[in-house]
């Protein structure tokens, strides 16, 4: 398994919320490909389609380029989610995925607010209708998409710069943090209608911000220069210095994305062309995934199934591949006898595979409790406890006699 | 009862008893397997299995005309199979043909010989036939789009020995039935049920020859859904009930069929392990609770 697909685009993009997840993806600004094309679209893929030619479900052309996707929860509005775009001409694009993928309609909704390229939007996970935007100069907004209604977070406490990273809170659903080029990571409350905390770390840009999935004083943020380029864990009840610096990145990072079902793992890319996975609670690296040509600008795990996540490059690929990969190593792979044999073996086998430091088990598949039958009515039954399991031998009363008869069929 | 506490270095994820209800074998995230004898309320640790670079998932015992077998599977993406003579255990085969985690293991009935299905992560179920000779045959097939969690044998068919059926369920939140093709010599999909709204955690068909087969199917979705279709008909749909009508209080993430096919047993993410009975108007009821 390991790579399921690749997806031949330059382009921001967005994982669905289905249990076989599709991916939006829409012509990335600020780069131009070999063709020095200004045309941008807005393509929907289906990566679990074996087939090549029948993988992209949905194709429209868009009036920009895009910085950003979001797409937000099915809710009964939208069956299959909203979609939100931030694009290089200042608008955000809303598009209604029901509609495209049933009726090939292409028709979206504009928001027209920013001032400046719209550089980040995220959905709040909690409210699925609420989104906000960021640019540069310091603009953020924040949305209803139900009435198309927006405001702004409030008072800042120094002048905001460019506005490149966005994470809303995943417990609390007023706060949000935001990170750019100015060196700080910033937490706003919708409440207070302010910034109330700002993070710094010695000198490092804190250009990448994320929360924890559950825990609400607790978010990671990353450094995207090539100087220092660490990621740090933080919690804010002592926001004066990190709890861990995870080292590993070789330039700026550039993505940072901590999996909602298992609080010990946690993916990022930068400009080292590297993608990574880390356990960011005891602050180790457990993997790197083969790099791709050029800069890793975006990575992110499928949100319902965090076996498979997406890496996006510069180099017009979005590369779909599952966290795990116990094949064996290519040279056991290609080990033919003769020369020929090999180079043959050699050309046409991936010879690209993960590099594992540590082979960490999810905490998804880690089953807590079991209860299985024996014969004679005897149940095994398996129990935990704060991380402690305990076994036990049951005989339930009733099922004795039945089952020796059974079993005595089956003798 | 048997209370085994503090057996392993970290969590335990299955314990199973053999054929006499004397040995029962556990295995655990701390990458081993323990070989318990248990009698009354006594019990002793026979063995310790290492082998496995990873958690252990899962251990099945095979029926005992083979051998004393146990079959175990892991994150590491491997299935080792285990024998014991005299008092002593070694690892007698390996089956390393995934690319992930292999989720689950099921001895098939022993009519069939020594097969076991395997299911893991990467998709993929395996048939791996032990041949009295040593060597292996094994069928490979693409089951689910990802993530295979369970999977396991229909009951024999007493008639029909040929007839081979398999139900597994994944993480595209389906159920499927497969039934062994000798001409293609695999296994090829006859039915996707579609009823979970989240992943399928387990699935169990019922090991009772009635005229009907039953299929439990436990859910991170916090349900249970029986699946019931008439043994003679082949063209007849299969049923789908829910076991209980509202959700369960967490994520079910087990489900076992007692021996005579008559009680279930479903275990909860809140350490609750419920068993249910069908009534006489074909209802399911709870019939109890195992005590803590």
């Amino acid at each position: 398994m390991v790579k399921l697909c690749e997806i031949n685009q330059t382009a921001a993009f967005a994982w669905s919320h289905d249990a076989l997840p599709l991916i939006a993806a829409g012509t990335l600004a600020g780069v131009m490909d070999d063709t020095f094309s200004s045309d941008s679209f807005l393509k929907i893929y289906d990566p679990f389609e074996k087939a090549d030619d029948k993988r992209l479900l949905f194709q429209t052309s868009a009036d920009a380029k895009f910085h950003s996707l979001a797409w937000s929860k099915p809710t009964d509005t939208y069956s299959r989610g909203l979609l939100a775009a931030g694009l290089e001409n200042n608008d955000i694009q809303l598009y209604d995925v029901g509609k495209l993928l049933k009726d090939n309609s292409t028709a979206s909704t504009k928001l027209s607010k920013h001032s400046s390229p719209v550089l980040q939007v995220k959905f709040n996970p909690l409210q699925q209708h609420i989104l906000a935007s960021s640019g540069t100069k310091g603009e953020i907004f924040v949305w209803d998409t139900n009435k198309g209604s927006s405001f702004t977070p409030g008072r800042a406490m120094s002048p905001v710069g460019k506005v490149s990273s966005l994470s809303w809170n995943n417990s609390v659903s007023h706060i949000f943090a935001s990170a750019g080029d100015t060196g700080y990571a910033s937490i706003w409350d919708l409440k207070a209608k302010r910034e109330v905390l700002q993070l710094t770390y010695s000198g490092v840009n804190l250009s990448v911000v994320d929360w924890h999935p559950s825990q609400s004083t607790r978010l990671v943020t990353a450094s995207g220069s090539d100087l220092d380029p660490v990621i740090l864990t933080w919690d804010l009840r002592n926001s004066s210095t990190p709890e861990k610096v995870l080292k590993g990145h070789r330039k700026a990072i550039l993505s940072l994305d901590w999996c909602h079902q298992d609080p010990n793992l946690l993916l990022s890319s930068g400009k080292d062309d590297a993608t990574m996975l880390w356990n960011p609670v005891e602050g180790k690296k457990l993997a790197e995934y083969p790099s791709l040509p050029n800069w890793v600008h975006q990575t992110t795990f499928a949100p319902r199934l965090p076996d498979v996540f997406a890496s996006a490059s510069l180099d017009k690929k979005i590369v779909v591949q599952t966290l795990q990969d116990t094949s064996p190593p290519v040279s056991s792979k290609v080990g033919g006898s003769n020369e020929d044999d090999f180079w043959n073996q050699i050309s046409s086998t991936d010879t690209q595979q993960p590099v594992f430091q540590e082979q960490q088990a999810p905490a998804w598949l880690s089953r807590p409790v079991s209860a299985t039958f024996g014969f004679g009515g005897k149940i095994a039954v398996v129990q935990t406890v704060d991380d402690k399991s305990t076994v036990k031998v049951v005989t339930i009363p009733g099922l004795e006699t039945i089952d020796s008869s059974a079993k005595a069929l089956a003798d | 009862m048997v209370t085994i506490s503090n057996a392993h270095d970290g969590l335990i994820h299955d314990a199973v008893l053999d054929y006499y209800g004397k040995r029962l074998a556990t295995c655990s995230s701390d990458k081993t397997i323990k070989i318990f004898q248990v009698e009354g309320d006594n019990y002793k640790l026979i063995d310790t299995l290492r082998g496995h670079e990873g958690p252990v998932w899962q251990v099945s015992w095979a029926h005992p005309k083979f051998g004393v077998i146990l079959a175990s599977c892991s994150y590491d993406g491997k299935v080792l199979i285990w024998k014991e003579e005299g008092d002593t255990w070694s690892n007698i085969a390996e089956h390393s043909v995934h690319q992930a985690s292999v989720n689950s293991i099921s001895w098939a009935p022993s009519e069939y010989g020594a097969l076991l299905l395997c299911t893991s992560s990467d998709g993929k179920c395996s048939v791996v036939e032990f041949q009295a000779d040593g060597s292996q045959k094994t069928i490979v097939w693409q089951a689910h789009a990802i993530g295979v969690n369970a999977g396991t044998w229909a009951p024999p068919q007493k008639e029909n020995i040929s007839e081979r059926r398999i139900v597994t369920g994944g993480c595209d939140n389906l159920v499927k039935i497969w039934r062994f093709d000798a001409v293609q010599n695999t296994y090829v999909e006859e039915e996707a049920l579609a009823g979970h709204t989240d992943w399928v955690r387990d699935v169990a068909w019922s090991p009772s020859l009635l005229s009907k087969y039953y299929i439990a199917s436990a859910s991170q979705d916090r349900t249970v859904i029986i699946w019931t279709k008439e043994v003679g008909e082949k063209k007849g749909a299969w049923k789908k009930q829910l076991l209980r009508h509202d959700k369960f209080p967490d994520v079910c993430w087990r489900a076992s069929w007692s021996m005579s096919g008559n009680v279930l047993a479903i275990s909860g993410g809140d350490n609750k392990v419920t068993l249910w009975k069908e009534n006489l108007g074909g209802e399911w009821e709870e019939a109890g609770e195992v005590d803590q």
